[in-house]
């Protein structure tokens, strides 16, 4: 029974931590734009997080464990349940820790959203994404369906989490459209370069702290201890993605590029997301050195491609998520997986290709299932509510005041209505 | 009297022909120069009347140094004889000589670096007081604008009046060495050019995104060197080959890079004879580049960083043995 109290204890504090990354994310994002669009990025992840919130106790907690099949859950809907049986978690405490990674999700879904969609297609999009597209995939993999009934590994989330949220955000660049101003005439782009380094530094490093609730808390308990491993692994790879996308960044373009470098603690982080349970540490530093190297080259890859990504969600939680569950069929020790019954052990340690294979169909299949469904949403979205960006004037003078009225930082922004009276 | 126009006109039929020749472009650039201060002096002259005193009106920056490309901007400055009252006359001289030059084709400096500014439009009691300012503030604002100052010579007027200015800089230089060390560190910062494996490393975004820019990577160090090494020597010439050419034998480690800069302008005129204004010019396409350039440039680089740095260590030195 203490045993039980302390598992609980240990998931509220991996709860609070996890939801702590929002804060994260609010200051990775913020300092990442533009400042005439500050307050709204900071202030709609306060209200997504609302809105994400009631729908996954609507409906979100019973779409992923609640009673279905392999598809899809269809019990515990306006989920409450003050039981406790007095072993393992109390109902609550698994639905809140639950409840925060559809949070984070949704939150890196925004990312491609950041500096012109509508304030409207954000309160849309946070009830279909947290209703239709999350629960679907974390029910796959983590609430009994078929992916998890194959054996796919994901420790915390590299998938069901960052991939999916970073599927979602592809779609609304692709729809979205790239920012006024970030590519020339001549197919050149140009560097939109955030406002503020230290929010978006300060964000990399609650999210870093964040992520030991988000992996540690995936432990789901106290018993050996085995959290402290995990977090060990978790800090390594941070460590090494961050070192990695400096160097690189250093030895291609000449620029340690700080930008590139936060990213790349975040790709560690994201990489070992679903691997940090499963393999050695040395494993875990090589997964994050390739994460950080990984999130250089697709950063590149993306603005080439003209895909707008104000905030480097698809490079950081999709490339890189990708890679992160790939990483388990590849490194993962037979003592943690074949022996406990969680999948097979990784190539290098004898299982041959077994995991890899299905790491690799649990992405194709979440990462395609995210993308569609996103992709029709938002275009479903596009056509009904004519048009989810924001007029170009809006866009220009900022979605600050566009989409709230008011300025982030007002002291810092003139008054465009004043100066560029229509007709004057 | 010719027009601002007719310059211009001239300018646009005749810079083809000597594109790809580095003495006869600054040449042709220094005629358009004198030809337009000269119609700006006589507009003046029938507006205000006659100079007040003798001046001498020079050349800064890449003009001063003749080693312009065909599309430059503007650095100049005004020294006169007498007193400050003569000051609003020359400074509307050189509001009207920076209003032709922009009709002839040379962009305005950013830095405004030009005589229409009262800070490089002086007497030249005004003008020595300023540069000792400058030397003696050891800041590094006031350290990058005597740089700027001394690679100068004069288009039009008294010779004798810069060099006056140069001797009296030397003078304050002999007397505080450390100033050396100084100057070096002021120009310490090159842009890289070449990265951890060996590639050009052109710029990464915007509208020269994949450009190399070449007066920042490749001409910068060579410029910067010659320079340290002018002041120390007391040289008076601006143009760095002339600066090659004047230094003495005991240098001779230093003028070995004369051949590198001198394939280095030539290698900017080949490849920039195209140039259709002042920002292309300094902007190299690393596609454009076949195998054979990319090498010949990366090679410059090397030259120039190996250059800048043995330079740094003589200034160094130098102030020590002094001290």
């Amino acid at each position: 029974m203490e045993l039980a109290l302390m598992d609980n204890l240990w998931v509220v504090v991996s709860t609070v931590l996890v939801f702590f990354m929002l804060g994260g994310f609010i200051l990775l994002e913020a300092g990442s734009t533009r400042m005439k669009n500050a307050g709204h990025i900071a202030g709609k992840t306060i209200f997504t997080a609302g809105i994400g919130s009631l729908v996954f106790w609507a409906v979100g907690y019973g779409f992923i464990y609640g009673e279905g099949n392999a598809i899809i859950g269809l019990s515990n809907f306006f989920y409450g349940d003050f039981s406790y049986s007095g072993e393992g978690l109390s109902p609550a405490t698994d639905f809140m820790f639950q409840m925060m990674f559809a949070l984070v999700s949704l939150t890196i879904a925004f990312g491609g959203f950041a500096e012109r969609a509508k304030l409207s297609a954000y309160v849309i999009f946070a009830i279909l994404f947290s209703a239709l597209i999350y629960p679907v995939v974390a029910h796959w993999i983590w609430g009994g369906g078929w992916l998890g009934e194959d054996g796919s590994q994901d420790f915390a989330g590299s998938t069901v989490v960052h991939l999916t949220g970073a599927m979602a955000a592809l779609a609304a660049t692709i729809v979205l459209k790239p920012r006024i101003g970030k590519y020339n005439k001549d197919g050149s782009s140009n560097e939109i370069a955030g406002h503020n380094q230290v929010f978006t530094a300060l964000g990399v490093l609650v999210l870093w702290v964040g992520w030991f609730g988000f992996n540690a808390g995936s432990t789901f308990g106290v018993a050996d201890a085995f959290l402290g491993f995990v977090a060990l692994n978790t800090q390594l790879a941070a460590g090494a993605g961050a070192v990695a996308a400096m160097f690189i960044a250093w030895a291609v373009t000449g620029k340690a590029d700080v930008p590139t470098t936060l990213n790349g603690a975040l790709a560690g982080l994201v990489a070992i997301t679903a691997s940090c349970g499963f393999v050695e540490p040395w494993a875990a530093v090589v997964i994050g050195l390739v994460g950080g190297l990984m999130v250089f080259y697709s950063m590149k890859l993306f603005d080439k491609a003209k895909i707008d990504d104000p905030i480097f969600a698809l490079s950081v939680h999709g490339t890189v998520g990708v890679w992160g569950t790939l990483s388990n069929g590849l490194f993962a020790v037979p003592e943690l997986s074949t022996d406990i019954g969680w999948g097979q052990a990784g190539l290098f340690y004898g299982g041959g290709f077994t995991q890899l294979g299905v790491q690799i169909l649990s992405v194709v299949a979440s990462g395609i299932y995210a993308f569609v469904v996103a992709f029709i949403i938002l275009k479903v979205m596009d056509k009904v509510m004519g048009g989810i960006r924001v007029t170009e004037e809006e866009e220009i003078i900022g979605l600050d005041l566009s989409e709230h009225g008011g300025y982030g930082y007002p002291e810092n922004i003139p008054h465009p209505a004043e100066n560029n009276k229509a007709g004057a | 009297m010719k027009s601002y126009a007719e310059i211009r006109h001239f300018r646009d039929e005749y810079i083809q022909t000597v594109s790809t020749n580095h003495d006869k472009l600054n040449t042709f650039h220094d005629q358009l120069m004198k030809q337009s201060v000269q119609v700006a002096m006589e507009k003046v002259q029938s507006e205000r009347g006659e100079p007040p005193a003798p001046f001498a009106f020079f050349l800064m920056g890449s003009a001063g140094r003749f080693e312009q490309s065909i599309w430059s901007d503007q650095d100049h400055g005004i020294v006169f004889v007498g007193d400050g009252d003569c000051q609003s006359y020359f400074l509307h001289l050189g509001e009207e000589i920076v209003s032709g030059l922009v009709q002839v084709g040379y962009e305005l400096c950013e830095g405004n670096v030009m005589a229409s500014n009262p800070v490089w439009c002086r007497s030249v009691d005004e003008w020595k007081l300023q540069l000792e300012t400058w030397l003696e503030e050891d800041r590094w604002d006031s350290l990058r604008h005597f740089s700027t100052f001394f690679d100068s010579r004069v288009l039009v007027g008294e010779s004798s009046l810069l060099s006056e200015l140069k001797v009296e800089s030397f003078n304050v230089l002999k007397e505080q060495p450390r100033l050396f060390h100084r100057l070096a560190e002021n120009v310490g910062f090159i842009k890289k050019g070449i990265g951890l494996f060996g590639q050009l490393l052109p710029e990464q975004h915007g509208e020269h995104s994949g450009s190399i820019h070449l007066k920042q990577t490749v001409f910068f160090p060579f410029v910067n060197s010659l320079r340290l090494v002018a002041l120390r020597e007391r040289i008076l010439e601006p143009s760095t080959l002339s600066r090659f050419k004047q230094l003495p034998d005991k240098y001779h480690q230093i003028k070995s890079y004369e051949n590198d800069f001198q394939n280095l302008l030539d290698f900017r005129l080949r490849l920039r004879k195209d140039a259709q204004d002042y920002h292309e010019v300094h902007h190299i396409a690393k596609k454009a580049l076949s195998k054979e350039e990319r090498q010949e440039l990366k090679l410059m680089m090397k030259k120039g960083y190996k250059l800048f740095s043995e330079t740094k260590i003589m200034m160094e030195n130098e102030c020590s043995t002094w001290l």
